[in-house]
């Protein structure tokens, strides 16, 4: 549910990066945030280990516009991928009002999405949230590697219907900012009555 | 075109504002912060263009939730004060209620007493603005924009479209 402050007038939501560790989750947002308007966006702030892996989250507001008398923002974060940073993958999904899971092509990696994105249903449902009705976009990054594992192998897998699929090159861009948009989309359509 | 409705937290954010800017006159801070454990700033006074309270807010917010979690790990349900103390500047973060805590930057350490005084006493004014809110609107108010999914999907094809 996004945060409203009648007195300022703004309409906070929340939007996570969620995914095994280096699938490419910052890279997902670094572009989104380099590539918008200035005036859109705040500062990228990240929080990483000494080996440059993201120890904490990465965070930027956006600043959708402004609709009616109320200022809409996205607050961007993500998460960190590393299986010993669960708990806190627990704390920053509290509180999502939708999730871009970026799952790694590379075949070797294979059982680690299976894994992350089991781990992310789970922790979903920790907070009362049934994950079949909530925005969640898949996108296959690192579609550049070597023999990439086959667009709806994760689904198949997982038994996933009505999740959108995006292909991406993160590094590049490729399929960043077509993920993100419906992710978007889903996530202001889910208030509609 | 159906209206949009959204169901929402309504709190009185002026009352805590108001709140937040008598703490500021009685201690003198720099800033005093209230944010929610999502990491959403939910009031704000004294120099708050000096920081950036919306990003202070979100690492404030995963800071106090990794604390709880070791806070866990000591036999503690959780640790109800913070405090940061550096060579000139300092952060005094306070539990309100399990959802809403209430950060302050301050200056002069030696004031900790004083920083520590008001905020217990802010912190139960707040608690009590909130509680009242819950029983008086069950949290829970409906919002009607008629133009917003139209304009906001609008807005995002805008921006998150390749140059």
């Amino acid at each position: 549910m996004p945060f409203i402050n009648y007195e300022n007038r703004e309409i906070s939501f929340k939007i996570v990066y969620y995914g095994p560790g280096m699938s490419g989750k910052t890279s997902n947002i670094i572009f989104v945030h380099k590539t918008i308007a200035e005036d859109k966006r705040g500062e990228l702030i990240s929080l990483k280990t000494s080996e440059e892996r993201t120890l904490f989250f990465d965070f930027f507001p956006l600043e959708l516009g402004h609709i009616a008398t109320f200022s809409v923002r996205f607050n961007m974060y993500t998460l960190p991928g590393q299986i010993y940073y669960e708990a806190s993958r627990r704390l920053i999904l509290d509180g999502a009002d939708g999730v871009v899971f970026v799952a790694d092509s590379q075949r070797s990696r294979y059982e680690r999405n299976i894994l992350h994105y089991q781990l992310l249903e789970k922790n979903l449902m920790l907070y009362k949230i049934n994950p079949k009705a909530f925005p969640i976009v898949l996108q296959y990054n690192k579609r550049d590697c070597d023999t990439p594992i086959e667009i709806g192998t994760i689904e198949k897998q997982l038994g996933l219907e009505d999740v959108p699929v995006f292909e991406a090159v993160a590094t590049r861009g490729d399929g960043v900012l077509e993920t993100i948009r419906e992710l978007s989309r889903r996530v202001i359509s889910q208030f509609e009555v | 075109m159906k209206a949009l409705t959204m169901e929402t937290s309504n709190i009185n954010t002026q009352k805590l504002s108001d709140v937040l800017s008598d703490f500021i006159a009685e201690t003198d801070s720099i800033v005093a912060l209230l944010l929610n454990k999502d990491g959403t700033a939910i009031a704000s006074a004294g120099s708050e263009n000096a920081i950036d309270t919306t990003a202070m807010a979100a690492l404030i917010a995963g800071m106090f939730s990794a604390t709880r979690e070791v806070a866990k790990m000591v036999g503690e349900h959780q640790f109800s004060i913070l405090l940061q103390q550096g060579e000139k500047r300092h952060i005094h973060i306070s539990l309100v209620n399990e959802h809403v805590m209430m950060a302050v930057v301050f200056e002069g350490f030696h004031r900790i007493g004083r920083i520590r005084y008001e905020s217990r006493k802010a912190c139960k004014t707040i608690g009590a603005a909130l509680a009242i809110t819950d029983q008086t609107n069950n949290n829970q108010k409906v919002i009607s924009i008629p133009e917003f999914k139209e304009v906001a999907l609008n807005l995002i094809d805008s921006i998150f479209t390749n140059k």
